[in-house]
């Protein structure tokens, strides 16, 4: 299944074909044309139920055989080649050293045949999507791991101080950095993204519950109980079931995490059906962001990011504690960079401006429905209007309770966010760029929101809202001497 | 009311090309005309009593393009010219952009990855070029629009022959 030399393609495994053909990966793009068909003739007896299946298994097999055949990758001295496409061939050549990752997955169904998926990470800046990467699905795991050594030793340049030619960084030593502790589990009913899962699921469930034909369901009757207990009985249903998922999403996503520093890298692993390998060079580490939802800073949990410099999918690859608690979010992120120490807080003319416009919409609302209410007498519209503006008071404090920057002498914090709130520390060298951004109001009030560009991460984080007169000394002090030109006279023109 | 507090930071140096002003005129000049045409053809080929909203519109559609005129052919290009700054000093690529929120870009001549020069059609007319400077952040891009042709060009080959000398690792 290899190819003769080096630079000759090579193939992935033949049980892929297998594989492709079970989840009908290929053949996915049939599913509207069958159900067609279905629609059309109707499903008269089991015969055409049976020729269906067989029909698209076939023609699945027959798909995923061509792909096989027509798909091919090599890793040559100085580039990775990757050839398909069944009709239009596409070759896509990037050059070793601008591969910023590569991630060795292996899902419930290739682990059966004991083949990986490879991806290889090769976008540029925090730009590209998904497209940036190559993946190369059906490899066997050796061949999977021998990739992913191959392609990373070659990137780390020549005089780093990373370690000598052939080295097998499986010898080297392991230090365990964190570990999935199941305990931490509790926090997950508290985290928006995993209550989703049970939310999507519930969803789809009732969509397909909509699809099934009237007389297939069973006829439960309505049940002998007053109302109102039949209300409380289904809320907690429902909260039950919303626990109870977004615990075994979390279960999914995380289980067995563990988070090692081997060599010049972190290296996550995680994941129940899928596990997931993923590998960040510490050098192209700028900074971390500890993050904390709402749920999550009730009962003292976070979860800590690394911000890594040309690296794709940055929110789920740079995560460095999925979920646990804040302590150990804070001790991870203080390992990758210094903590610059205490943050400022920002000054009362941005709490001023926090609440105004947390009000904004409520007082919006106010304004037309009192017109409303003139008008036509939609009272509950005013009512409304007022509730959200005094709620605007609370949350608009929250937000700016958020706020906060600080200088070090090797690193930079700026903190906001209040359903989600982010403390972001970068070291000083991550700075490419400033913006200072000053609207109207923002002047008249003597502030200015102060943006850090950083080709990490979300590509720029900002502090909101800092006394305008302190933006030029916080950008000095937090990157390198050409930010002078924010303050000082300008300097000799080139 | 009260004067307004001084600027964050300073204001750079340089103004754009004085053609900048023209080019922006002739822009509005276009859009209006099209603006004209677009309201006159509507006026024109619309019976005046074909329902409720034709006799607003009818209205509405000259006063728009007369204020439309005055803001985008009067007013603006000049606002424009004011405001708009760019520098280049020994580190670094700094402009100032912006109306009612202003924004002001620092980027150091270290982390420049690449230097774009780009002349659009109307520009070639007036003999101008913008200069995009793009670092790894896709937050951090520098833009001065409407330089004069050569400038843009010097300014960025320097550019560019700088950052490839100082360049270390430009992320």
């Amino acid at each position: 299944m290899t190819g003769p030399g080096e630079p000759a393609g090579r193939r992935t495994s033949p049980w892929v074909l297998l594989l492709h053909t079970i989840t009908f990966k290929q053949a996915r793009g049939l599913v509207p044309v069958v159900l067609a068909v279905i629609a059309g003739r109707g499903l008269d007896g089991p015969a055409t139920v049976v020729a269906l299946v067989v029909g698209v298994t076939l023609l699945s097999l027959l798909w995923a055989a061509l792909s096989w055949w027509r798909f091919s990758y090599a890793d040559g001295e100085t580039s990775v080649v990757v050839t398909r496409g069944l009709l239009s061939r596409s070759v896509r050549t990037v050059p070793i050293d601008r591969i910023r990752g590569v991630e060795v997955e292996a899902p419930a169904l290739h682990r059966l045949f004991g083949l990986v998926r490879v991806r290889i990470d090769a976008a540029a800046g925090s730009i590209g999507g998904k497209q940036e990467e190559l993946v190369v699905d059906g490899v066997p795991r050796a061949e999977g791991d021998r990739l992913r050594t191959r392609l990373l030793a070659r990137r780390v340049p020549a005089g780093a101080p990373a370690a000598p030619d052939g080295e097998v960084p499986a010898a080297e030593p392991e230090e365990e950095l964190t570990r999935f502790d199941p305990r931490w589990l509790r926090y997950a009913p508290l985290v928006g993204s995993y209550l989703a899962v049970p939310l999507a699921a519930v969803g789809a469930l009732f969509r397909v519950l909509d699809e099934v034909p009237q007389r297939w369901k069973p006829d439960l009757g309505r049940p002998d109980l007053p109302g109102t207990s039949v209300v409380v009985l289904f809320l907690l249903a429902a909260a039950l079931v919303l626990i109870a998922g977004s615990v075994v999403g979390c279960v999914v996503v995380n289980w067995r995490f563990r988070l090692v520093r081997r060599g010049g890298s972190l290296i996550a692993v995680r994941g129940l059906l899928t596990r997931r390998h993923t590998e960040l060079e510490i050098d192209r580490i700028r900074g971390s962001t500890v993050s904390q939802g709402l749920g999550m800073r009730l009962v003292g949990a976070a979860r800590a990011s690394a911000l890594v410099t040309g690296l794709g999918d940055a929110a789920r690859r740079g995560q460095l504690l999925p979920l646990g608690p804040r302590s150990e979010a804070w001790a991870l992120a203080g390992r990758l960079v210094e903590d610059p120490g205490p943050l400022r807080v920002h000054p009362p003319a941005a709490r001023r401006r926090s609440v105004v416009r947390s009000c904004a919409a409520g007082v919006l609302v106010l304004a037309v429905g009192s017109v409303l209410t003139a008008t036509l007498g939609w009272w509950w519209v005013p009512v409304a209007g007022a509730v959200l503006t005094a709620l605007g008071v609370p949350l608009g404090r929250a937000r700016y309770a958020a706020l906060g920057h600080a200088a070090g002498p090797n690193s930079f914090a700026v903190r906001s966010g209040w359903l989600v709130r982010e403390h972001t520390v970068l070291q000083r060298r991550a700075v490419v760029g400033w913006q200072v951004r000053q609207t109207i109001v923002q002047r008249r009030a003597g502030l200015a929101t102060v943006l850090a560009c950083v080709g990490a991460g979300r590509g720029g984080y900002a502090a909101v809202d800092m006394a305008a007169d302190e933006a030029a000394a916080f950008a000095r002090a937090a990157s390198g001497s050409w930010s002078s030109a924010l303050s000082g006279s300008s300097a000799l023109s080139g | 009311m009260s004067p307004l507090p001084p600027a964050p930071v300073r204001d750079p140096a340089w103004s754009l090309s004085r053609s900048a002003i023209r080019l922006w005129v002739a822009q509005g000049v276009l859009g209006t005309v099209v603006y004209g045409l677009a309201v006159t053809a509507f006026l024109l080929l619309v019976p005046g009593d074909a329902g409720w909203v034709v006799p607003v519109v009818r209205w509405a559609g000259p006063a728009f393009v007369v204020v439309h005129g005055v803001v985008t052919i009067g007013v603006r290009p000049r606002l424009r010219y004011r405001v708009h700054r760019w520098e280049v000093t020994g580190e670094a690529v700094y402009t100032l952009t912006g109306w009612l929120t202003r924004t002001w870009t620092l980027v150091p001549v270290s982390r420049i990855q690449t230097v774009d020069v780009t002349r659009g059609v109307v520009q070639q007319v007036f003999g101008l070029a913008s200069v995009a400077v793009l670092t790894a952040s896709s937050q951090g891009t520098v833009r001065v629009p409407h330089l004069e042709a050569d400038v843009a060009r010097r300014v960025a080959d320097d550019l560019a022959r700088r950052a490839e000398l100082v360049r270390d690792e430009a992320t």
